[in-house]
């Protein structure tokens, strides 16, 4: 009987895989540039719109709450406490969402390289599936605490974040070509940005 | 009745089939999948005009079966060839993790048929045939595991080329293994579902290799990726990104 459920489970399991390839949707045939934009895009949107010190201050700071509750009555202060728990849930989402798309510009090249390592990537898997896990975790922890009940966690996740970028900065200027650089170096004065 | 209709209907699709292949040339790219086809129609066709003489048809089937079979495992080999053949990390990974799930299973099938109690001629065969499919299927799944992960873009003739042969190989065996819990009693129902999803991946087959389609290529590494030059710069880069994000998350899970 668990013979018979272990083949049953392995040929519906193919025909599972097999309606997911067919649904697939044929993702557009990229280009090395557009490769590129899109990690840079991930990593401008990482620092520029989800980690400046500003904006995660204007979300995780209780100020705005005491205000609110000190001016308004206790709904409009739930209301707002409401707001806010949302907006920070938003940005958990956020942050992990560009922290895949980081890991999608990994495997765009890993796929090409023929020396890649099996055990490495596995790893890296792993680490990502944890890492994933975690922002989840987290994301609990500012539902169940609220938006003012993590800001430690808060300023932790922040840090890490950042630390991210500066490593997909160095990840991304390998990937540069050498050709590109120099010519970036070249016109770097008051010639157009690259 | 319905058998028969599909055996004939399929005799014709897999003479389209070849006769496309040499009008399109694409005989000699797909040569272990045209094979197949090649070695399922000459099985098929001699089965077919034989079947009048007594004993022909018995005498004939479980031989050519196994024929057919082993050259099933060509088309697995084929779709790896092809699917992968752009990206050679992912051709890797892909080659690597078919030779375990090839050897793990081949070593529990040896270990469950060393340990069978009973011997029988049809009984091994039907086996047999079971088992090879489950490798089939396995290995299947494991490139198209590979495919999804890696976001590898296949052409039109290897995706029809997976979905055919993974529909008859799932279907064979999801049915295989239901005839053995249920006995002869399932046989009539096994013989229409093993012919129709025959039938369906032939379809399936003459649409999608109807012209030449190939993957579209990956795009250029910048830094000429393939000859695994900056790979390790890469793997740092990302895992010290996964690193440094995961240790202050626990950190912060803690706090």
């Amino acid at each position: 009987m668990i013979g018979l459920l272990l083949y049953l489970l392995v040929g519906i399991g193919l025909l599972i895989f097999l309606w997911l390839l067919a649904r697939r949707e044929r993702a557009p045939v990229e280009g090395c540039g557009r490769q590129f934009v899109e990690a840079r895009q991930a990593l401008r949107t990482l620092q520029l719109g989800l980690l400046p010190e500003n904006l995660i201050e204007r979300i995780f700071d209780p100020e705005d709450f005491r205000y609110v509750t000190r001016v308004g009555s206790g709904d409009i202060g739930n209301l707002f406490l409401q707001e806010r728990k949302r907006i920070s849930l938003m940005w958990v989402r956020r942050v992990r969402c560009e922290i895949r798309n980081l890991m999608r510009f990994h495997l765009d090249y890993s796929r090409l390289h023929a020396k890649l390592s099996v055990v490495t990537e596995i790893r890296l898997a792993l680490d990502l599936a944890l890492l994933l896990l975690a922002c989840r975790a987290l994301r609990i922890l500012l539902y169940s605490r609220g938006p003012y009940g993590a800001r430690a966690v808060v300023g932790v996740l922040t840090a890490a974040a950042g630390r991210v970028c500066a490593a997909s900065e160095k990840s991304l200027a390998f990937l540069n070509p050498p050709a590109l650089e120099s010519f970036r170096r070249s016109s770097a004065g008051d010639g157009a940005a690259i | 009745m319905l058998s028969l209709l599909l055996w004939l209907a399929g005799l014709l699709l897999e003479f389209t089939l070849l006769v496309r292949s040499v009008q399109t040339k694409t005989f000699t790219k797909y040569i272990y999948f045209y094979a197949y086809i090649s070695c399922v129609f000459i099985v098929s066709a001699g089965l077919y005009i034989g079947r009048s003489q007594l004993g022909f048809y018995e005498a004939w089937y479980w031989p050519t079966q196994f024929a057919t079979l082993a050259m099933g495992c060509g088309v697995v080999l084929e779709i790896v060839r092809q699917a992968l053949a752009s990206y050679p990390g992912a051709e890797r990974m892909a080659r690597r993790a078919s030779c375990a799930v090839f050897i793990v299973t081949f070593c529990l099938v040896e270990w469950s048929v060393a340990s069978r109690a009973v011997w029988s001629t049809s009984a091994a065969t039907v086996d047999l045939e079971r088992d090879l499919r489950v490798i089939e299927a396995l290995v299947l799944a494991t490139i198209l595991a590979i495919v999804f992960y890696y976001r590898v873009e296949l052409g039109k003739n290897v995706t029809g080329m997976i979905v055919g042969f993974g529909a008859y190989v799932g279907v064979s065996l999801t049915t295989l293994a239901l005839r053995a819990f249920l006995g002869p009693r399932f046989d009539g129902i096994w013989s229409d579902l093993q012919s129709a999803s025959y039938f369906f991946a032939l379809i399936v087959w003459t649409v999608a290799l109807w012209s030449y389609s190939p993957n579209p290529k990956p795009p250029a590494n910048g830094r000429g990726g393939r000859g695994g030059g900056g790979y390790d710069a890469l793997v740092h880069g990302t895992r010290a990104q996964l690193e440094s994000v995961r240790s202050n998350l626990r950190g912060a899970a803690g706090s």
